[in-house]
């Protein structure tokens, strides 16, 4: 990854303040037997500032759903959330939101298109052509497309690309509309260990140029521990808040900072939470 | 021979083309031996050889070409019948497809003529429409159409959800949604229920041109046909299945080279 960011995208302003709030969210779905089973009980969570907080859980424990209500396409075909108030910027949301864009962990990236037109796709939808005018947002994809590194691969299409390529041009997708609230649904979780560490650094460097509110669920402890600003652990079935706590080590967090005793006592810690709150359920990964 | 029962293993082109050729070579051979050795009379079965000569005096007989008229006939009726079938059925397939409610009031009119003997259809065509041209650019439409419409709305069904999500995520309304993210991950099978279309036609156009013919392969076989000719009959069934063919081959080099994503997946 190279270590100067192009000025077009370093000169773009901090996204404006925001507020986003999650009050006292419920999310049920019918059981299989009858009745109803909870997935999320009674949840509430603040976010106020730009930064990196990721949603850890085992999975299955219903952080996903939790992400999905924050701007994003609820699920189809249930009342989501089932109780609670989603607010974004203190009006209530209960969809996709314009300024929340999602990252998905199978990358929607669309076989037929190349990567430039992949990235370039929101401004074929009329409500991104009516905000960004065409030479404005031709130079965009530009910029995002050496930002990310693609700028040889534009003509490619995505079945040419490696996976770690693929969450790239998602990635670059999702911030060509400098999005002020980015949802990330375990976006590396199907990437090799290498390139999952290649995009964690190119994900810390993309927020340092657009510093936005960035909600990144995982089920990586080590993932959590290495981008999170602040890391908030749920339990499972129903998903609760289990811990909520700030990581001020600047990024990105060496090697040794991920070796020293303080950093292995805080993943302990996180790892007892997570073994509490849901014994013998779902998954998790620590990869130190 | 390790790899006979491998549905998965590549032939050489060369091998492939000597199989497919070598199976044509003993049609011929079997029909030249039946004609040859008397056991079929020749009014019943034609030889190679007279069926080519009838081939030949249809291609070029005292300045003009029979074939090529018919043929010319036959091709623009199928051409008007395909864009009608194109221009009215893929959008009514589109709509079935993406619109529940739009596939729960036309299904139980469309679905049930995909069963339905359109040939039988004929008489009653005849007597709404006459026996121009429209009847015979009708028949020819309602035939492929019925095939065309629910293939479409498979194609559109058989679009992953997760384009409509990632779509919808971005702000794209419901419509754009299915105008610019489903129909073009669906473009690859509607190009398939075109070419269907296409080759249900081509069986058809005899079936067409039968009432009232006047020009046309089809006309042409059938007037062969009442004057006992059967090398000629034989001669404009070989032209019609070319004709398919090459339709056919055509139609799916244009598919593989506006979708060429398609296959890379």
């Amino acid at each position: 990854m190279s270590a100067e960011r192009p000025e077009a995208v370093a000169a773009v302003p901090a996204a404006r303040p925001l507020s986003v709030v999650l009050e006292d969210i419920v999310q049920e779905y019918p059981a299989p037997g009858g009745g109803v089973t909870r997935i999320i009980d009674r949840v509430s969570l603040r976010f106020d500032e730009p930064g990196i907080n990721m949603l850890l859980g085992p999975s299955g424990c219903g952080k996903s759903t939790l992400l999905h209500m924050l701007g994003g396409v609820r699920p189809l075909g249930v009342v989501s959330p089932s109780a609670g108030r989603v607010l974004i910027d203190g009006s209530e949301c209960s969809g996709p939101h314009d300024d929340a864009v999602m990252v998905f962990q199978r990358y929607a990236n669309r076989p037929d298109l190349t990567v430039f037109d992949n990235v370039a796709f929101p401004f074929r939808l009329r409500l991104w052509r009516e905000r960004v005018g065409e030479a404005e947002w031709r130079q965009r994809v530009e910029d995002i497309l050496k930002a990310v590194g693609l700028s040889e691969k534009r003509g490619l299409r995505p079945a040419q690309l490696s996976g770690g390529q693929n969450q790239r041009v998602a990635l670059a997708r999702a911030l060509v509309l400098r999005p002020r609230i980015l949802l990330m649904d375990e976006p590396f979780g199907a990437l090799d260990a290498q390139t999952r560490d290649e995009m964690q650094r190119l994900l810390i460097e993309l927020h340092r140029s657009w510093p936005c509110l960035v909600v990144f669920v995982t089920h990586d402890v080590t993932e959590a521990l290495v981008l999170g600003d602040r890391v908030i652990v749920l339990s499972t079935q129903p998903a609760r808040v289990a811990d909520d706590f700030r990581i001020s080590e600047p990024r990105p967090r060496p090697a040794s900072w991920q070796r020293a005793r303080e950093t292995l006592a805080l993943e302990e810690r996180v790892l007892d939470q997570l073994h509490q709150a849901s014994p013998g359920r779902g998954q998790l990964r620590v990869t130190i | 021979m390790s790899d006979f029962w491998n549905p998965y293993a590549a032939l050489a082109a060369r091998q492939r083309r000597l199989l497919g050729m070598g199976a044509v070579a003993a049609l011929l051979l079997l029909w030249s031996l039946l004609a040859v050795s008397g056991l079929v009379s020749a009014t019943k079965l034609p030889a190679p050889w007279d069926v080519l000569a009838a081939l030949a005096y249809l291609g070029w007989h005292e300045g003009q070409s029979m074939l090529l008229t018919a043929t010319l006939w036959s091709v623009g009726r199928l051409l008007v019948a395909g864009a009608l079938v194109i221009a009215i059925g893929i959008p009514i397939g589109i709509a079935m497809g993406a619109a529940p409610r739009v596939n729960a009031l036309l299904s139980p009119l469309v679905d049930p003529f995909r069963s339905a003997p359109v040939v039988a259809l004929l008489p009653i065509l005849v007597m709404w429409l006459g026996i121009g041209e429209t009847m015979k650019i009708a028949f020819l439409f309602i035939g492929a159409v019925v095939y065309l419409i629910p293939m479409v709305r498979d194609a559109i069904q058989a679009v992953p959800q997760s384009y409509w999500i990632g779509a919808r995520d971005l702000g794209a309304t419901p419509w754009e949604c299915v105008q610019r993210a489903v129909i073009p991950m669906a473009m690859p099978r509607i190009a398939d229920a075109v070419i269907v279309g296409f080759s249900v036609m081509w069986t058809y156009i005899t079936v067409a041109e039968y009432v009232n013919a006047r020009q046309g392969l089809g006309q042409l076989i059938q007037n062969a046909r009442r004057f006992s000719a059967w090398d000629q009959v034989f001669a404009g069934i070989i032209v019609i299945i070319a004709l398919a063919l090459a339709t056919y081959q055509f139609m799916v080099w244009l598919k593989r080279r506006l979708y060429p994503w398609e296959t890379e997946q």
